[in-house]
């Protein structure tokens, strides 16, 4: 269930390298654990994020979620469509439920980056 | 320590519940292909089943017992006679609420009580200890499960069951169900139609399935107590330990109407009779957001940029998809004041407001 070729991080987001243009979004998994998502606060269009830092949140009906920035970069493009239906993260997360998308410089590291199998074990321990 | 247990948990596991702790018991939060907008929608277009054991049933019996609870609690059992229901509240002698309860008034010498979870032993406790001789205060908090089917189609649903459905809202009959003796109460606490359902705990599950079964032709759902949040929140309802507490009296809360003002005893009658009288103590309002913000209890509600109060229950309302809340606020706020939520740092800004948020459909 877990696509192959998406990168993950230990805060269940995952990332779609294309060129030095990374995709991020919520794993399936992260959520089913928030629940259904009525509002997400995301970083601005040109806005530079720092990897491990604070960039928004993801509020479900019951809690609140932090969302964080997995590599360093400039935000390119926020998914927009998000605003109106923010259930869209629920129903595909790994598709039209993409967060934002970074311009990530070459020397940029990405070393704590998991495998999707690598994912799967952290979530099934 | 150890959670306890519905005797349906079963059947919540095999529905893929989400479980979470309500006053020591592990219940179900959302189900497995619902979630909480999806069961909260149920309830207001069709009909939704909550199981609601953890509630706590205890049972007053002997002479003079409605008498006896009529000096304790704050509401005026006389309102009511035998077959009905009443909200009602367990002060402390400051006029704290230790719970709010139902009562059902079988008749002068026999009456059920229905307290939150959490706050059944203490209640119990509060009853036994003041109990004049010859009455007996029984806790029975597992020897019933409390199914709660609420929504339009509540009707139609309990019906098909051959289950009495034609009284008066805030009232109960008996009836069978599968050859045991079950109470159906025209009560809830999402502000639809609908009835909740006192049966024995060996029974629980044969009428759980019950209604499953007849509820299918209205697309009925198993719903949680995030649902129930939800619907509660949007009519209002308080929730003792959020909005009603032992520092929150009922005239903050605005449920002097579950008050017997003219009974001559009820615990914390003089202090609350106090409170009504100085007119001073911050009171309950509803708060509606202006943008997308979502406020949650304890954020701080300011004003001109003063405090004045803070948010006691506060949820994304899935029927008008945005942010309601019920907030402590100072006297000097008024219904349809604008005030602000510091929501984790931003500045929110809420219209003040009279709940329900949503129009209740109760009746």
């Amino acid at each position: 269930m877990i696509p192959e070729d998406l990168q993950y991080t230990a805060d269940h987001e995952w990332i779609r390298f294309e060129g030095d243009i990374a995709t991020i979004g919520i794993t399936d998994y992260a959520q089913d654990q928030l629940g259904d998502i009525v509002y997400l606060q995301l970083p601005a269009v040109g806005e530079t994020v720092e990897a491990g830092a604070v960039i928004g949140e993801l509020e479900s009906t019951k809690s609140v979620s932090d969302l964080f920035a997995p590599v360093s970069g400039e935000v390119v493009t926020v998914n927009e469509a998000l605003e109106s239906n923010p259930e869209t993260v629920n129903s595909d997360p790994y598709g039209q439920g993409w967060l934002i998308t970074v311009r990530v410089p070459e020397s940029s590291g990405s070393d704590d980056l998991m495998s999707a199998s690598a994912y799967q074990a952290s979530i099934d321990s | 320590m150890t959670l306890a247990h519905s005797p349906l948990h079963a059947r919540h596991l095999e529905l893929g519940a989400k479980l979470a702790e309500f006053g020591g018991w592990e219940m179900p939060l959302e189900y497995a292909g619902g979630g909480v907008l999806a069961e909260h929608k149920a309830v207001r277009e069709g009909v939704g089943v909550f199981d609601v054991s953890h509630l706590g049933k205890a049972t007053v019996t002997g002479p003079g017992a409605a008498a006896y609870l009529d000096r304790c609690l704050t509401n005026a059992l006389d309102r009511i006679g035998p077959g009905q229901a009443q909200y009602t509240l367990c002060c402390d002698d400051d006029g704290g609420v230790v719970d709010d309860l139902i009562v059902y008034l079988r008749d002068a010498d026999d009456v059920l009580l229905v307290p939150n979870a959490a706050n059944t032993a203490e209640v119990v406790r509060r009853l036994v200890e003041r109990a004049p001789d010859g009455l007996t205060v029984t806790d029975r908090h597992h020897d019933f499960a409390v199914l709660a089917v609420q929504g339009p189609r509540s009707d139609e649903t309990l019906a098909a069951i051959g289950l009495p459905v034609s009284h008066d809202y805030m009232s109960y009959t008996e009836a069978e169900l599968g050859g045991a003796t079950i109470t159906v109460c025209r009560t809830g606490y999402t502000g639809e139609r609908g009835y909740e359902l006192v049966v024995p705990a060996a029974s629980a599950v044969a009428a759980w399935d019950a209604i499953i079964a007849a509820g299918e032709p209205y697309a009925v759902r198993a719903c949680g107590l995030g649902a129930r949040d939800t619907l509660r929140t949007e009519m209002g309802y308080p929730l003792h330990g959020q909005d009603l507490s032992r520092e929150i009296s009922p005239v903050m809360a605005r449920l002097g109407w579950a008050v017997g003002w003219d009974k001559p005893e009820f615990w914390g009658r003089d202090a609350l009779l106090a409170q009504r009288e100085a007119g001073t103590v911050p009171l309950l309002r509803g708060l509606v957001a202006s943008g997308r913000g979502i406020a949650r209890p304890h954020m701080a509600v300011a004003a001109g940029g003063t405090t004045v109060g803070e948010v006691t229950s506060g949820t994304f309302s899935p029927t008008l998809r945005k942010g309601v809340a019920l907030a402590l606020l100072d006297r000097s706020v008024a219904v349809g004041d604008e005030v602000t939520v510091d929501v984790r740092g931003r500045t929110e800004t809420f219209v003040v407001t009279a709940p329900p948020f949503v129009q209740s459909s109760t009746r």
